[in-house]
C-alpha cells in the first residue's frame, strides 16, 4: 500500500512475487485496484480469461507459476472502464462502493488459488481500500508500504502509515523504497533519482517500522514484467535483480517472524 | 399490508406508505439518500434462487460492459427485480422526466438581455416558472407580456 499514486506499488508487487517465488515461498497476486487494474498485465497474464471450475474461478498462472486474479481479466478491452450496472450512474455512489466491496470479497474468496504461503494484494492509491481489506480479512498479516524519496510522496505515505497502524490496526511489514536510483543501461552506473539518500529509511525509522530496501528505476523493467517471466532469473546478477531479491528476503524474514 | 402510495424522491429521500386492508392502519417507510440508491439498484428476485450460486456472481453480473456482450446474462430492467426496486425506479424516472425547461425564442431572449443584469436571473426564473405552470414549452414575447400582466407590471 501507499497513500500516494504512481509510486510503484504494482511494480513492487510484481517484483516481490518474483523474489518470494525464488525463495521458495508459494506466492499469489490479487489486484485490489478495481478501477485501475494492471496486475494481469504486469504479471504477464493479460490474455487470460477466467473460467469457473468446481465452483471457483481459476486464477491465471504466469510463466513462473504465480496465480494472479485481477479485475482486468473481466474487462473485454484494455481501455474498457470499470462500470457497474445500475439503472442510473448518477447518484449511485453508495451502490458503487457496495458492489466494489462485494467484488473485492469475491475476487479473494471465489478464486481457486491453489496452495499458497503468501497472497500479495496490490492496493489502489489512498488509504481507504486497506481499511476495507482489514474488514474482510481480520487475520491480514500485514501491509508493505511503497514510497519514493520524493517529499510529496513521503508526506502522503506517512499519513497512510499512521492510518494503517492506528485506524485499520494493520501491522506494517516495512517500507520499500522504489525508484531510488537510476541504473544506466550502458555502464550500470547509478544516478540518484530524488534528493535525500536516506530519506525513506528515516521515514521508516520515524514510524518504527522496518526499511525493506530499495528498488532502482530500470527503463526495461515495465516491458519485461509484461512477459510474465522472472526478472531475477533472466537478469541474474543485474543490480536491479539483486535489489529485488534483497527486498524479498527482508519481507520473507518478516513473514517468518509473524508466523512464530 | 398493501402498498398505498409513494412520495418523492425529494432530495434523494422517499417515503412509501403501506396500509392494512382490514383495519386501515398505515405504516410509512422513509429511505434516506443512500438507501434510495441501494434499493434502486438491487437485483433482488422474489421466490428464492433456482440456479446454483456461481463464483464471482456479484462481480460478473454487475459489470455493465460484460452485460452488453452477453444477452443471456441475469435479467435486467424493472421486470426481473423486486417490486420495491421497480417502484423506486418508476418514481425517480417520473420525477426526472417531469420538469422540462421551456425554450426561449430569440426575441424573448433579446428582451431579457435588455433588463439590468442584477435582476435578470430573477426575472428569467419567474418567467420560466410561469411558463411551466401554464404548460408553455416555448417562451416568446406573448408569454413575457402575460407574466408582466400577472405580476401587475
Ligand atoms: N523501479 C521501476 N523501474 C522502472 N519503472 C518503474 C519502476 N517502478 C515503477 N515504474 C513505472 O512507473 C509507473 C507507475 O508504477 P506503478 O503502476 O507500479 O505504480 P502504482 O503505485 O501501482 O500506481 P497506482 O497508484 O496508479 O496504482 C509504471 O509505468 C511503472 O512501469
Ligand atoms: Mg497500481
Amino acid at each position: 500500500m501507499s497513500g500516494k499514486g504512481g509510486v510503484g506499488k504494482s511494480t513492487v508487487t510484481a517484483c516481490l512475487a518474483d523474489g518470494l517465488t525464488r525463495l521458495g515461498v508459494r506466492t499469489g497476486v490479487l489486484d485490489a485496484d478495481l478501477n485501475g487494474p494492471c496486475m494481469a498485465r504486469m504479471m504477464g497474464v493479460r490474455d487470460h480469461k477466467p473460467s469457473p471450475k468446481n465452483g471457483a474461478m481459476i486464477a491465471a498462472r504466469n510463466a513462473y507459476g504465480v496465480p494472479v486474479m485481477s479485475m482486468d481479466m473481466f474487462l473485454p478491452e484494455d481501455e474498457t472502464p470499470l462500470v457497474w450496472e445500475a439503472s442510473s450512474q448518477q447518484g449511485a455512489y453508495t451502490w458503487r462502493s457496495m458492489v466494489e466491496m462485494s467484488a473485492l470479497r469475491e475476487l479473494l474468496s471465489d478464486t481457486d488459488w491453489g496452495d499458497l504461503d503468501v497472497l500479495l494484494i496490490d492496493l489502489p492509491p489512498g488509504a481507504e481500500r486497506l481499511q476495507n481489506l482489514a474488514d474482510l480479512l481480520p487475520d491480514l498479516t500485514g501491509a508493505i508500504v511503497v514510497s519514493t524519496a520524493s517529499q510529496t510522496a513521503m508526506t502522503v505515505v506517512s499519513r497512510s502509515i499512521l492510518m494503517a497502524l492506528n485506524v485499520a490496526n494493520v501491522r506494517i511489514a516495512g517500507v520499500v523504497e522504489n525508484m531510488s536510483t537510476m541504473i544506466c543501461s550502458e555502464c550500470r552506473c547509478k544516478e540518484q533519482m530524488f534528493i535525500g539518500t536516506e530519506a525513506v529509511e528515516e521515514l521508516a525509522e520515524r514510524h518504527g517500522v522496518p526499511y525493506l530496501g530499495a528498488i532502482p528505476f530500470n527503463v526495461t523493467l515495465a516491458d519485461f514484467l509484461e512477459t510474465g517471466r522472472s526478472y531475477i532469473e533472466v537478469h541474474a546478477g543485474h543490480p536491479a535483480a539483486n535489489a529485488i531479491l534483497d527486498v524479498a528476503q527482508r519481507v520473507h524474514f518478516w513473514l517468518k517472524n509473524q508466523s512464530k | 399490508m398493501a402498498l398505498k402510495s409513494t412520495h418523492g424522491p425529494f432530495d434523494g429521500s422517499m417515503s412509501i406508505v403501506y396500509e392494512c386492508p382490514t383495519c386501515s392502519v398505515q405504516t410509512a417507510m422513509l429511505t434516506n439518500r443512500a438507501e434510495t440508491q441501494m434499493v434502486r439498484s438491487l437485483g433482488v428476485r422474489i421466490g428464492g434462487r433456482t440456479t446454483p450460486e456461481e463464483p464471482m456472481e456479484t462481480l460478473r453480473s454487475n459489470l455493465a460492459s460484460v452485460q452488453e456482450e452477453s444477452p443471456e446474462g441475469p435479467p435486467s430492467g424493472t421486470g426481473g427485480k423486486c417490486p420495491f426496486t421497480g417502484m423506486v425506479n418508476d418514481a425517480i424516472g417520473a420525477a426526472e422526466s417531469e420538469p422540462k425547461k421551456p425554450v426561449w425564442t430569440a426575441e424573448a431572449l433579446a428582451r431579457i438581455e435588455a433588463i439590468p443584469h442584477y435582476i435578470r436571473p430573477m426575472v428569467k426564473r419567474n418567467v420560466e416558472s410561469y411558463a411551466r405552470e401554464q404548460g408553455y414549452l416555448e417562451i416568446d414575447e406573448d408569454v413575457m407580456d402575460a407574466v408582466r400582466g400577472s405580476l401587475g407590471m
